[in-house]
């Protein structure tokens, strides 16, 4: 009956997913190294990758289970910790994924006019894997509060 | 003998009067909406197998500090998200057995059985 494969109390997809996200979040710790090392072409192949999977399972599978379980209930129950949690998550994730796609755009392709291109890529990038990295944590956080027994 | 006779056609006719009474009042009770509660605390539906007559309206409570949403595994009643405190009911009107999860944690699972 779509058991998780994490023994939570998550279903199989939801396992999936968090997997995959922790996958996705090292994938572009990795993909920062290979800038550093100055291997470019890797580093671009890396993270457009990750943040175009990214985009399928935001698309696919959360936004979905966010409308259904928690849009409803906001904003009247942000005060419940696990309502707090997703909206975070949601709030911030989108923030990552949508800059990130802007970088994508921006730094891989020449569909942005002049005045939209960035200038300043690396402190861009940065930020937005910080954010990345601190939308996946809140994910974590809010898979353990969700499905995790106490 | 005529007053004997007289007697035991009262005894009888108070013993038949009184068993009809019995009937017909079991009759009302037996068709007396009732009502069974299953609470949810800790992941675990409790009484995880509930018995109840036909016309019984079952209600879910989350007594848990997560949502958690009751489902009929055949697709016969299924809540919405239930917050802490929130309820859930559905009337069972034939017999047999409901088995029911939470779609948010498959792994919790219950039943109810219509007699």
């Amino acid at each position: 009956m779509n058991d998780g494969f994490l023994e939570t109390g998550a279903t199989r997809s939801t396992d999936l997913v968090l997997l995959l996200e922790i996958a996705m979040g090292v994938g572009l710790l990795i993909g920062a190294v290979f800038a550093r090392k100055r291997r470019f072409r890797l580093h671009a192949w890396c993270q457009s990758i990750i943040v175009v999977l990214n985009l399928a399972v935001v698309v696919l599978v959360m936004v979905p289970s966010f409308h259904v379980n928690v849009l409803p209930k906001i904003p009247v129950k942000l005060g419940k910790a696990y309502y707090a949690l997703a909206a975070a998550h949601a709030a911030l994730g989108s923030v990552a994924e949508i800059g990130a796609l802007y970088i994508l755009l921006a730094a891989g392709t020449k569909i942005l006019p002049p005045k939209f291109r960035l200038t300043e890529y690396k402190v861009w990038m940065r930020s937005i894997l910080v954010l990345w990295w601190i939308g996946l944590l809140l994910g974590l956080a809010t898979y353990g509060r969700w499905y995790v027994h106490r | 003998m005529r007053k004997c006779l007289q007697r035991t056609g009262f005894v009888a006719r108070a013993m038949i009067a009184g068993t009809l009474l019995v009937a017909v009042s079991s009759g009302v009770n037996a068709q007396q909406p009732s009502n069974a509660e299953i609470k949810i605390d800790n992941f675990i539906f409790g009484p995880a197998t509930l018995t109840v007559a036909a016309g019984t309206t079952v209600t879910w409570i989350n007594r848990d500090d997560i949502p958690h949403k009751v489902a009929s595994t055949d697709e016969v009643f299924k809540s919405k998200a239930l917050d802490t405190d929130d309820k859930f009911s559905y009337t069972f009107s034939k017999a047999g057995t409901y088995p029911y999860f939470c779609s948010l944690h498959p792994k919790m699972t219950g039943k109810v059985v219509v007699q």
